[in-house]
């Protein structure tokens, strides 16, 4: 089966097993490596990438299903040599990576959450990250990273 | 002199903004197009015979380039003792075990041909449990466990037992004897706990002009240079090593594994050949944390007095010895730790069973050895009518004490931490309004581990553009060492910005012998050697300003990158132009440090078995918790926790925090939720996230923690290790405070609403053991 499809602004055509899963095409045809596959079921949010702007886990999704779809991985967020996305330039200033794996899903995921809640509290953040797990951290770091994601976000709409 | 304000910061990583953009290529993500791939055919019994294996029509299938087996890997590895093979050949231990590995030119095709392979097994009955293993004329693991080569002297050894190590410090027949003291017994049970490491182990080997290079997600390059050499009977400088960035460890990394598979099939096809663990193979073949038995007697006096105390320690290393043979070292020193004894016995010992082999993980068996230690000071204290917190500081190991094989302690560390944390207590505040109706408990918990120190190298280039190479065979495992602690210990010396230190990563073919990263070793160990190789660095660099400024080095001082004449800053020259002129003339300049153990003595006689007889460094953590247990559903809610942790010096405290948060997290999920059992044929059950319960981020509360300085340390610069003692009292502290909110005993871990539950209403059954006789010396071996 030939899928058609838009990787991070390029066209892409998928030949193979339509039940591939999207996260094997990222990480073996485009060598799109910063979409992690950690547990392939769904569970750990490592694959998580953007398709057509929703999150979605990329291990659960057959390229089958994607015909005409756009994708965007971590790769594509802050891409060549722009600045980081805010919310990645706070978990740097916030010192919050340690093995990193988890983190690109962590992103992927909590960016499209934060552009639809720019209010959200630390009881909501903490309740979006349910599908994405992180093993070194213990979370809490990640959770004062991304509050003062939103502070500054709102500082900068009440000056701007 | 150096400054050490030049050292400490909070450094960020330099390492984050790759990890972020997801362009960080860890292992895993090294699979070129031209790049095999392999997997292995793994025992689907815990124990059998091999009566066939054929891979003859396998090698024919589609894509098949090679398949080895045990017959092209005939040596044995081990920790203590070598009796691992890299495949099973004739007996199968475990289920799981490596049989064959096929390389193919897809994933797919090397599945595909794993049918293929034709093996034919005769099963025999497993010995699943400690207990069967001990039972008298339980069948033996290893038939041949008497030729195997004995790797380091010393440890007794009987059958199914891999090692037992003991102490033995005064009379405690005669403290038990005492008409005078109250005798305190407990028997405590704890599962695994699985490591969950994002990234899996994985490796890539190539054979590269006669020679294996194996890049691999380790903990311990040398240790996989020095088994490959081994299972392949090749001389170890023949291997290679180099890590890229690792994605998380905990320590089951900590040992070599699948990584010399890939040496032998990229030496029989002249292809790289990557082979990686599913998520399912890591979790089934986990060397988790291991299962343990342990029953502690104490005779106390009415003041509190622990004159007397013994214990047994049955540590499950499953099928091979691995890590547990070294383990049962750490028996002695955190259960007969932290306390002052009058006179102790201890006996752990490394128990064979035909499950998956367990190994390290962050501070090990420290974590159930506090955890059964602080049930039973409470059950003491309860037993005598103490207040714990009372009996705790008078009872703490201070100045001059004698730990369990003897050693004399420096310092008093433990009776201040629990000063600090009563002041940190009074600062946060408690939270018992937050329980609102459940039942409410809170406990203060103590724990005392070691930062494993032995030897570490490392090599220091400094360039003309004023930067430094920092060459280690140190690795990043996700805890910062090689990103803050390192640069800023080097820059720190030479007078330069952290970031004008460049930090190589592992390559056994450039950096000297290092024992690896863990035991909350990489600062301690890797910065000594690294301070030792400043050192010449330093001197060369001072020499050649000497002649250039006409002055004597000793009045030279390197400061914000230049070589400075004392007391007059902006003088002398940047360290730029002296090394370019150093260059010129005597050649570049570079040095060498390196560093291992001072070990410590003990008391003659004291410890017998052990790998160490006495701590270089101790290392001590006081933690607190308070917890809500909802009585209708056993349900433990943990409210507040905090921490006062031993640092010896805090380099870069935000970072410190960071791992604390981790390392507490790790251990709520230690002693709340992760749970691994053993099948009736050998499995484990949890070979999932669905059913490994892991600390998601509604689980989890923000740790309060004070950074307690100053202990003695021989580190650089009074620095012990941060990151793996954080989980050390984590399941005691909750354990106790459980305990203390529902009013009853608790023995097991992890302490699951179920489990809760039962407790609450006395149907929770009580640890057992038969295996375990009463008389302490007939659990020993003469």
């Amino acid at each position: 089966m030939t899928v058609t499809l838009r990787i991070n602004g390029s066209a892409c055509r998928f030949h193979g097993d339509p039940m591939t899963p999207l996260v094997d095409v990222l990480r073996r045809e485009r060598f799109l490596t910063g979409t992690k596959a950690v547990c392939r079921e769904g569970f750990c949010g490592a694959c998580t990438v953007e398709v057509d702007g929703e999150a979605v886990m990329s291990c659960l999704r057959p390229i089958g299903l994607l015909d005409g779809a756009t994708v965007k991985s971590i790769e594509a967020l802050a891409p060549g040599d722009t600045a980081l996305h805010p919310l990645q330039a706070a978990f740097e200033a916030a010192d919050v990576v340690q093995c990193g794996m988890c983190f690109p899903g962590m992103v992927m995921s909590l960016a499209p959450f934060l552009r639809e809640n720019p209010d959200a509290g630390r009881n909501e953040i903490k309740a979006a990250m349910v599908g994405n797990i992180c093993r070194c951290t213990g979370y809490e770091r990640i959770v004062d990273a991304v509050m003062n994601f939103l502070d500054s976000q709102k500082m900068e709409q009440a000056n701007g | 002199m150096v400054d050490v304000s030049s050292t400490v910061m909070d450094l960020p990583r330099r390492d984050a903004r790759d990890k972020l953009r997801g362009r960080t290529r860890y292992t895993n993500d090294r699979a070129r197009p031209d790049t095999l791939h392999a997997v292995l055919l793994r025992s689907t019994v815990p124990a059998g015979r091999i009566t066939r294996l054929d891979v003859s029509a396998a090698l024919e299938c589609p894509g098949v380039h090679a398949i080895v087996t045990g017959a092209d890997a005939p040596g044995l590895h081990g920790i203590g003792i070598a009796d691992h093979p890299l495949f099973a050949t004739d007996t199968i231990r475990y289920h799981g075990e490596p049989i064959a590995c096929i390389a193919a030119e897809t994933e797919a095709e090397a599945k595909a041909a794993l049918a293929a392979i034709v093996l034919d097994v005769e099963p025999l009955n497993p010995v699943l449990t400690m207990a069967e293993a001990l039972a008298p004329g339980a069948p033996l693991i290893h038939e041949d466990w008497r030729a195997y080569e004995v790797l380091t002297e010393g440890g007794a050894r009987d059958g199914n037992i891999a090692w037992e190590a003991k102490s033995v410090r005064g009379d405690v027949d005669a403290a038990f004897a005492r008409s005078d003291v109250t005798i305190v017994e407990s028997s405590i049970a704890v599962g695994r706990q699985s490591h969950v490491p994002f990234e899996p182990r994985v490796a890539i080997g190539s054979w590269e002009n006669g020679r294996a290079h194996i890049e691999t997600s380790t903990q311990v390059p040398w240790t996989v240079r020095n088994v490959t050499g081994r299972v392949l009977q090749l001389p170890p400088g023949r291997v290679r090593v180099t890590v890229p960035p690792v994605g998380g460890g905990f320590g089951l990394k900590f040992d070599a594994t699948i990584e010399p598979i890939t040496a032998l099939l990229a030496r029989m096809t002249g292809r790289s050949v990557i082979l990686e663990n599913s998520r399912q193979e890591e979790m089934a073949t986990c060397l988790c944390r291991e299962n343990a038995e342990i029953r502690i007697r104490s005779a106390v006096t009415a003041e509190g007095e622990i004159v007397g105390r013994e214990a047994v320690v049955l540590m499950d290393c499953g099928a091979y010895g691995g890590e547990q043979v070294f383990l049962t070292t750490m028996t002695s020193h955190t259960l007969g730790g932290s306390y002052r004894l009058g006179a102790v016995r201890l006996v752990s010992r490394a128990v064979y069973t035909n499950t998956p082999p367990n190994g390290a993980f962050r501070a090990c068996n420290g974590v159930y050895n506090s955890f059964a230690l602080e049930r039973h000071t409470d059950e003491i204290c309860a037993a005598i009518g103490m207040d714990p917190i009372e009996f705790r500081k008078r009872n703490v190991l201070g100045n001059g004490d004698l730990g369990p094989t003897g050693q004399v302690f420096e310092g008093d560390v433990l009776g201040p931490m629990l000063e600090r944390m009563d002041t940190l207590r009074a600062n946060t505040g408690t939270l018992e309004h937050a329980a609102d109706g459940r039942l409410y408990g809170r406990a203060t918990a103590l724990g005392t581990w070691f930062i494993f120190v032995g030897p570490s190298a490392a090599t220091i280039n400094l360039n003309a553009d004023g930067s430094a190479t920092l060459v280690t065979s140190g690795v990043e495992i996700g805890s910062g060492t090689m990103m803050q602690s390192l640069p800023q210990i080097v820059a720190g010396q030479l007078g330069l910005h952290p970031d004008q230190i460049v930090v190589r990563e592992a390559d056994t073919d450039a950096a000297g012998l290092d024992a690896g990263i863990g035991g909350g070793r990489t600062t301690v160990s890797i910065g000594a050697a690294s301070v030792g190789a400043a050192a010449e660095v330093r001197e060369k660099l001072l020499r050649t300003a000497g002649e250039m400024l006409q002055t004597a080095p000793k009045d030279l001082v390197l400061r914000d990158g230049r070589v400075e004449i004392s007391g007059r800053p902006g003088s002398g020259a940047a360290i730029s132009t002296v090394v370019a002129h150093a260059q010129a003339t005597t050649g570049p300049i570079s040095g060498t440090g390196s560093f291992t153990a001072k070990n410590t003595p003990a008391m003659a006689g004291c410890a017998m078995g052990h790998f160490i007889d006495a701590l270089d460094i101790p290392v001590f953590v006081v933690h607190e918790a308070e917890v809500a247990v909802d009585p209708d559903t056993g349900h433990v809610d943990v409210l507040a926790y905090r921490v006062v942790q031993d640092v010896g010096r805090a380099l870069n405290p935000r970072a410190i925090m960071g791992q604390i948060q981790g390392g507490v997290v790790q251990g709520l999920g230690y002693a709340l939720h992760e749970e691994v059992t053993i099948t009736g044929d050998g499995r484990i059950a949890q070979d999932g996230f669905e059913t490994y319960r892991v600390p998601l981020a509604q689980d989890v509360v923000p740790v309060v923690a004070d950074l307690y300085e100053g202990a003695p340390s021989m580190g650089p610069l009074g620095t012990k290790g941060a990151g793996e003692v954080p989980i050390l009292a984590v399941g005691s502290a909750i354990a106790c405070a459980v305990s203390n909110a529902i009013g009853k005993p608790v023995y097991r871990l992890p302490l699951t609403p179920p489990r809760v539950l039962r407790l609450i209403h006395d149907i929770e059954p009580r640890p057992d053991y038969p295996h375990i006789a009463p008389n302490w010396t007939d659990n020993t071996l003469r």
